[in-house]
């Protein structure tokens, strides 16, 4: 580590890691939880499959898009651990944009395919998942707005940055919840 | 009069006191005191909400309540005593003393921690504002899907209640992650994790328990808010959803829900038994761990809520067979707090009576768990009143024996005042005596047959006498709490004491002033062992140089 870093704020890191951590695992059994509701459901009768496999080609896209945004929220991190401040601003920004666009096609996508939350229970669950994982990216983006305006303010540098690696962490994690919901949606 | 043990600053400029400064505080002591004032309100409004169901019942035929009454006041009574009372007060304590008996001067996010307690109490009103809002949710604390779908609760009682608990959950987890994060960073100097007293371990399982459990509450009444207020049909079968769904979400968590309410109190009574019998308490790793096996189970057993649902034969034979399972952990904490007691000297204060209470009376509803998990017997009884007898052996004679426990003991560093012990041990017997009056009879009639939640029963049932017997003990509970007032107002009249340590106690929270100034130790204590405060005061026997 670095030897500017002191043991206080060493142990302000670890806390807010294990505080994130912690909320991360108690999403994860939220998502868990849907996912389980879904599996059940399409267990049911009357799944009608070909809302999702005859059209991946715009979802694909669409994660994409997300997949691309974790990438930069990474560039913005690295940037500020070398002490980058514009490299930090622009990235912030990139990944911030990447993310609205992200929400917006998945509403597209939603609305497109002609599906509407009282269609059937295939429908309220397709509605659930995308809806609440959605969500999750907005509160991404919300913490990553605050950074970019923390980053304008200088409050951050290449050795005190925890809301810029919180804010990161958080971003990966809608990412990878992303992969998984678009396999369990779209692929399997 | 009130000779300060140690001679800290007290609090001195005046913005600490007066209503602004609770409103906006973030000191863990405070929030932990507005914690247990809240929830001791609730729990009076739950248990004269108990009362009315008595009455009601205390006769064939009554006349108390209408039945659609008597619904809003048993999902009420229900819902109150485990989210707005049990809960909250075993939070209340865990904001008080977690940082205390660890050490530290606060909780690790004190803003989180206040938002947690501000949510809560928005909750708890919010659902009871349901009652001029067209009527309290009434289909039961577990509010089975589908009779709570729209169609078959057309009331907004249910929205109330499931908003409500979605708040409640918000609150818990923030609560639970921020003891989390308290408990694994802001430990003194020497207090390694199996040095840590034991309420705080229970607390630190109890709050893994909210975290991974209560997301699965979430899902379900979140579904159940897209079903009645959007349209969606998760729980309605003609549409392709499943009723069963809700049962499976709701047991995930309501079963780990089950240690969340008994595991804090568990932690108390493992702090009272051992500094009233003079001895450290017995098997403290087999305690501390068998918390840890208690939380592991707890997620495993969730479907023998469920035996009547028409289960495939393995799914029941495995469920049972899990649920016997519990029983082994829970057995090691019986024995080892017995063996704290056993060649102790004993001191039969009142907090000592209630923990010992909290022993035999848990023991019941814990054996009682078992028949229950024998399938065949829980065919005959479940839905019954024997159910009820189980629940509330645990979380009356076990939960709330263990708070009293609890407010006996801490009473004095929270006030700097004791709590009458002869007024005590009155409040100890009638609720003893109460308590077992209204609970065991509910065997006989469950195992007779009458089934819980119904608001009248038949005249030639022969169910009438214990009901009437039972009606008379909830009265005698009612009386026991108004003696715990009567001993709360009379002993907050005397002078205070300041006795820093007035049960020669072992643990970190004795060895400040009464009550604690804000910054809780002038100095961080650096601990060596289980009971840091033994060893300052027994510094030739201490525990780290005779081995633990």
């Amino acid at each position: 580590m670095n030897a500017l870093t002191s043991p206080a704020h060493n142990h302000k890191v670890m806390t807010a890691r294990i505080a994130l951590l912690t909320a991360l695992g108690t999403e994860s059994v939220f998502f868990l939880t849907l996912i389980v509701a879904y599996i059940a459901l399409r267990n049911q009768f009357n799944w009608p499959m070909e809302h999702t496999l005859s059209r991946l080609a715009f979802p694909l896209a669409n994660s994409a898009v997300l997949i691309l945004s974790a990438l930069t929220a990474w560039r913005a991190q690295a940037s500020i651990s070398l002490g980058d401040q514009t490299g930090l601003k622009s990235w912030l920004l990139v990944t911030l944009l990447l993310g609205l666009f992200f929400v917006a096609g998945q509403v597209f996508d939603f609305t497109n395919a002609g599906l509407r939350i009282n269609d059937q229970a295939f429908g309220g669950v397709f509605f659930t998942l995308m809806g609440f994982h959605a969500l999750h990216v907005l509160a991404g983006v919300v913490i990553l707005a605050m950074n970019s305006l923390r980053a304008r303010l200088g409050d951050f540098t290449a050795e005190k940055h925890i809301a810029i690696e919180i804010g990161t962490y958080f971003w990966y994690y809608v990412t990878a919840v992303w992969i998984i919901l678009f396999a369990a949606l779209f692929l399997v | 009069m009130s000779v300060q043990a140690q001679s800290l600053p007290k609090m001195q400029d005046k913005s600490e006191s007066g209503l602004l400064s609770w409103l906006m505080t973030v000191d863990h002591k405070r929030i932990g005191i507005m914690y247990l004032v809240t929830a001791f309100l609730f729990f009076l409004v739950g248990g004269t909400e108990a009362l009315l169901m008595r009455l009601q019942l205390a006769q064939p035929n009554g006349k108390v309540l209408t039945p659609d009454q008597y619904n809003q006041i048993f999902t009420m009574h229900g819902t109150t005593m485990i989210f707005l009372v049990v809960m909250p007060l075993a939070a209340g304590f865990g904001n008080y003393f977690v940082p205390l008996l660890i050490g530290a001067r606060d909780m690790a996010f004190p803003k989180l921690n206040a938002l947690s307690y501000w949510t809560y109490l928005f909750a708890g009103i919010f659902m009871y504002s349901s009652f001029v809002f067209g009527g309290a949710p009434n289909d039961g604390w577990f509010s089975y899907a589908p009779l709570t779908e729209k169609l078959y609760s057309p009331t907004h009682g249910m929205d109330f209640w499931a908003m409500g608990i979605l708040l409640l959950g918000i609150a818990t987890t923030i609560g639970s992650i921020n003891f989390i994060v308290t408990i694994i960073q802001l430990r003194a100097p020497g207090m390694t994790i199996n040095r840590m007293p034991m309420f705080v371990w229970t607390t630190f399982v109890t709050s893994f328990l909210a975290v991974f459990s209560l997301p699965s509450l979430t899902t379900a009444v979140v579904l159940l808010l897209l079903d009645r207020q959007l349209g969606a049909h998760f729980y309605n079968v003609a549409q392709g959803g499943t009723a069963l769904l809700w049962q499976h979400l709701f047991w995930f968590f309501g079963h780990p829900e089950v240690y969340i309410l008994i595991l804090p109190a568990m932690g108390m009574v493992s702090e009272i038994i051992p500094v009233f019998s003079g001895k450290p308490l017995f098997g403290y790793m087999a305690v501390a761990y068998s918390a840890v096996a208690i939380g592991f189970l707890g997620f495993t057993v969730w479907a023998h809520h469920m035996f009547a649902t028409g289960m495939p034969a393995t799914s029941l034979l495995f469920f049972s067979a899990d649920s016997f399972l519990i029983g082994v952990p829970t057995g090691v904490k019986i024995f080892a707090w017995m063996g704290t007691m056993w060649k102790g000297k004993l001191r039969f204060s009142s907090a000592m009576l209630f923990a010992i209470g909290f022993v035999a009376l848990f023991l019941i509803g814990g054996l009682d768990g078992v028949h229950m998990a024998v399938v065949p017997v829980d065919w005959q009884i479940t839905d019954t009143y024997y159910v009820v007898a189980h629940i509330h052996y645990v979380l009356f004679g076990g939960a709330i024996f263990g708070i009293f426990g609890a407010i006996y003991y801490w009473f004095p560093k929270i006030t700097g005042h004791r709590l009458q012990e002869g007024i005590g041990k009155w409040h100890f017997w009638i609720m003893f005596i109460g308590m077992n009056l209204v609970f065991m009879p509910m065997h006989f009639l469950g195992i007779a047959g009458m089934p819980r939640r119904i608001y009248t029963y038949g005249d030639g049932l022969g169910w009438g006498i214990w009901n009437f017997v039972e009606t008379i003990g909830a009265f005698a509970i009612a009386i026991s709490v108004l003696v715990f007032l009567i001993n709360f107002f009379v002993s907050m009249r005397k002078p205070a004491t300041h006795e820093s340590d007035p049960w020669d106690g072992y643990t970190l929270e004795w060895t400040t002033s009464s009550p604690p100034p804000a910054y809780n130790f002038a100095e961080i204590p650096s601990v060596r062992s289980r009971r840091p405060v033994w060893d300052q005061k027994h510094p030739e026997m201490a525990d780290w140089k005779v081995g633990e």
